[in-house]
């Protein structure tokens, strides 16, 4: 077990090093110029060759990358060229917390809707309530989620005046207030998710359906919610978290748009104003961040299997 | 009697050359005149109250007057500092009246003298006095690092002061420019920074801002918010009125829209032209837009084939429908352009520009004989690079395209993403691109380092010495009818020689809802919240 848990770590190291790699050569192939952007359009060249030498972008590439990663390690995340922002205040503190609190509440709203949706299609299977809900499925997948943010805001916000339009309140600090800032945009993010859940929901609860232990159950008097609901969809839920676990990498990039919409400050606007800035620091941390979610998730993923399928816990 | 005679002249040249009439011409030293009781610190404190939160669209890049490189960050530094002189507005004139300075004097043609206001205090309760002054004044021209505005007093020869609220600055020659060098453009030379503050947090400045202003800098969070706070002891009696100010960091200009209607926010410090008409509908705001300073242009790389043929550059420059462009790409918004000097400068900018014959306009069949006397007669096909960036992103190549097909010229529109684009703008590496120059005060900042031989923002690469001359002749030059001809000489050359062909000045929006009160519209593009109240 421990060196198996070992064995993980090091992977992960492994595939960190590689992304961090991969990401800092593609922002410094793409053409674009952090020094030119930041001095807008009035300057001199002396003014370029002095900011160049200072921020050390004069410096050829891998001695760049391996000072960003030696700093990195060392928690030394630096400054942003153009604000001097704290990275790590900046990503880390403020950031990250936004990005996991939209990206928990889409989770949420994902589950809470997409699973009993589908149990009720698959259910009333053919009826049609069930072709509504693959409508409703169908149009989810396909809406891109940026208009539906739009559309949302212009209804909800503007129309009705319901609710706000924008801004970030942390939950923590503001329980409800932070709930009623991030309905629009968890909605608008777990659109697609919605969707994805139910279809997978109703798909396997068929199967799960068709299977002898849901007949014995049924034989044996059990009443029919709990033969739906314990019986069924507790056999759902090991394909629903694997796809949940995969799926995390659209979510993330469902956030870039989601926040850039709703103006919020996360990891997805802090990601796109770095690229257009070439802000290198920021959006390695950014990328950092995010591919650690991403195998912590799916870390977490693997560990859950045995609490979910008594099969798959070691035996003694 | 010359030191009256100068202090005339600049008063004259003050009053007349930013208004839209020049209803203070020949009022002489009038405007020069102490501003009689600004020398009352902490007294009669004034009560602040109201949050006003407003929504910024652009990027920031810092809070340090002499390092950023844009208006959005001006707009934002202005309500935190104060300059030796400012920008003031009448509704239909614009000045420079002393700031910081309680009066100004013309010792002879290259002295100027400033007398400061007593009793002033930075932030952090450090005194604003002539060796403060200095110090701003010296760290823009040759601090460490260097800033990108040090050019603004490369004239200045020496400072000296004289006593501890007098200071006198040697210029080795006359400098028409100087009250636009100290206040224009997107950095701001003539910005007083606390020297302490400077010292303490060296490059973070632009992070951790200390100044004079009306209000103090509380915080910045990235993509979210920059908060300030009252400065209650603001050397302007009862102002600021205002007890925080809020600018909420937008990239989504609908959505900043969008807020306002639901009222999350009072204003927005810029308003795109597409949104202009939403806004005009909405009952519960208001909008305040000019025409400002400035101009936009096709510009074409003089440096490379096919655009090094200046016939081909003319042809295009008569080309451009600019009735269709001001329509299609501006929503009707904008007016034409003929020359850069625009409808602001007033004593330079010709109100009958139109049919005085001078400039470029649209003339199909004139450009069809420049393009018969180019010399490839052959299709031309060029690469017009755009991006989505500017007042209008990519409508205008869009709209520009099908008329230089009209002249045989095949552009093919290429969009790259915003920094490669100003990469490629700085390489030379384009044939044709549109750009704006903005907030201009002045001919000099219009004309001067845009299109100076080898400048380095002379992107066309356009080279022609006559016009470098009449520029620096023009720039020491205090007579504003004989400046304002050597400009209309040097615009003639730029117009003929057509490195650029001009399409509109543009109106710059800033939008507020009816609950705010007070606002000073300015039309340098400024949002100073000094007299704004919420209702």
């Amino acid at each position: 077990m421990i060196r198996q848990a070992f064995g993980k770590v090091g992977q992960t190291l492994v595939v960190l090093f590689i992304v961090s790699f991969a990401s800092f050569g593609l922002l410094k192939l793409a053409p674009g110029d952090p020094i030119q952007i930041m001095l807008g359009s009035e300057y001199s060249p002396e003014a370029y060759a002095a900011l160049s030498a200072q921020l050390g972008l004069d410096q050829p590439f891998l001695t760049q990358y391996l000072d960003w990663a030696k700093n990195f390690v060392q928690g030394d995340w630096g400054t942003s060229y153009v604000a001097r922002t704290d990275i790590f205040t900046y990503g880390f503190l403020e950031a990250l917390p936004v990005t996991l609190t939209l990206a928990s509440f889409s989770l949420a709203f994902a589950i809470l809707i997409g699973v009993p949706l589908g149990v009720l299609s698959a259910v009333k299977k053919d009826t049609i309530f069930d072709a509504g809900a693959a409508v409703f499925a169908l149009t989810g997948t396909a809406f891109p989620s940026f208009l539906l943010g739009i559309l949302l805001i212009w209804f909800f916000g503007v129309k009705l005046g319901l609710f706000p339009v924008m801004g970030y309140v942390s939950p923590w600090q503001d329980f409800w207030g932070g709930i009623y800032h991030m309905i629009l945009p968890a909605l608008t993010l777990s659109t697609y998710f919605i969707a994805m859940i139910t279809r997978l929901t109703r798909a396997t609860l068929i199967e799960v359906l068709a299977q002898p232990y849901i007949a014995a159950a049924r034989a044996r008097g059990e009443p029919g919610w709990r033969v739906i609901w314990v019986h069924g969809v507790r056999n759902i839920a090991l394909p629903l978290v694997t796809i949940l676990g995969l799926q995390l990498g659209t979510l993330l990039q469902g956030t870039v748009l989601t926040e850039t919409v709703f103006n919020l400050p996360g990891i997805g606007q802090m990601l796109t104003s770095a690229v257009l800035g070439r802000e290198y620091g920021v959006v390695q941390a950014g990328v950092m961040m995010t591919a650690t979610l991403f195998i912590v998730v799916n870390l977490l993923v693997d560990l859950s299997y045995p609490f979910l399928d008594p099969r798959l816990r070691d035996r003694k | 009697m010359t030191k009256i005679d100068h202090k005339k002249i600049l008063a004259e040249r003050m009053s007349a050359r930013l208004g839209r009439r020049a209803v203070l011409k020949g009022l002489g030293a009038g405007i020069l005149a102490a501003t009689a009781g600004g020398a009352f610190p902490n007294v009669a404190k004034a009560q602040q109250s109201g949050h006003l939160k407003i929504a910024s669209v652009k990027v920031i890049d810092t809070l340090d007057p002499h390092f950023t490189g844009f208006l959005s960050a001006i707009q934002i530094i202005n309500n935190i500092h104060n300059g030796l002189l400012k920008i003031s507005y009448d509704g239909s004139q614009v000045t420079f009246e002393p700031d910081l300075a309680e009066s100004w004097d013309l010792e002879d043609e290259v002295t100027h003298v400033f007398k400061l206001r007593d009793g002033v205090k930075f932030h952090d309760g450090t005194p604003c006095d002539a060796e403060a002054v200095k110090f701003s004044l010296l760290r823009v021209k040759e601090g460490e690092p260097a800033s990108p505005h040090a050019w603004k007093l490369a004239l200045l020869d020496s400072i000296e002061v004289v006593d501890p609220l007098t200071i006198k600055l040697t210029f080795s020659e006359p400098y028409a420019f100087l009250p636009v060098a100290l206040n224009g453009s997107t950095g701001r030379a003539g910005t007083i920074v606390s020297p302490a503050a400077v010292q303490k947090y060296g490059a973070d400045y632009g992070r951790n801002p200390v100044g004079t202003g009306p209000f103090k800098f509380v915080s910045w969070r990235d993509n979210d918010a920059i908060e300030l706070e009252a400065n209650t002891e603001y050397f302007e009696t009862g102002l600021p009125k205002l007890e925080k100010v809020t600018f909420v960091l937008m990239r989504e200009a609908s959505t900043a829209l969008a807020a306002l209607m639901s009222g999350q926010i009072h204003g927005m410090t810029d308003c795109p032209m597409q949104l202009v008409d939403q806004v005009d509908a909405f009952p519960n705001a208001t909008l305040y837009g000019e025409i400002e300073g400035n101009y936009t242009y096709v510009g074409m790389n003089c440096q490379r084939a096919p655009f090094d043929d200046v016939n081909l550059r003319r042809a295009v420059a008569w080309a451009l429908n600019r009735d269709t462009l001001v329509k299609q790409a501006y929503f009707g918004r904008a007016q034409q352009a003929y020359t850069p000097i625009s409808p602001p400068m007033t004593g330079y900018f010709d109100p009958n520009i139109a049919t005085s014959g001078r400039g470029q306009w649209f003339d199909l069949d004139k450009a069809k004989e420049f393009r018969a006397k180019a010399a490839n007669q052959g299709e031309i096909e060029v690469t017009y690079m755009m991006a989505e960036r500017g007042p209008v992103g990519t409508r205008i190549a869009q709209t520009v395209a099908p008329m230089l097909a009209e002249i045989g010229i095949k552009a093919n529109l290429e969009l790259v993403e915003p920094a490669s684009w100003v990469q490629r703008r700085n390489g030379g590496d384009f044939d044709l691109y549109d750009f704006e120059w903005v907030a201009d005060l002045d001919p000099e900042e219009t004309l001067y380092p845009e299109w100076k031989s080898d400048g380095a923002w002379n992107f066309c690469r356009w080279v022609n010495t006559d016009f470098d001359d009449l520029c620096k002749q023009a720039s020491t030059e205090l007579d504003v009818a004989a400046r304002a001809a050597l400009y209309h000489r040097a615009e003639d050359l730029l117009m003929d020689e057509a490195p650029c062909a001009m399409m509109a000045h543009m109106p710059i929006y800033k939008v507020f809802s009816n609950e705010v009160k007070g606002f000073n519209y300015i039309p340098a593009d400024l949002v100073n919240l000094h007299t704004v109240s919420l209702g």
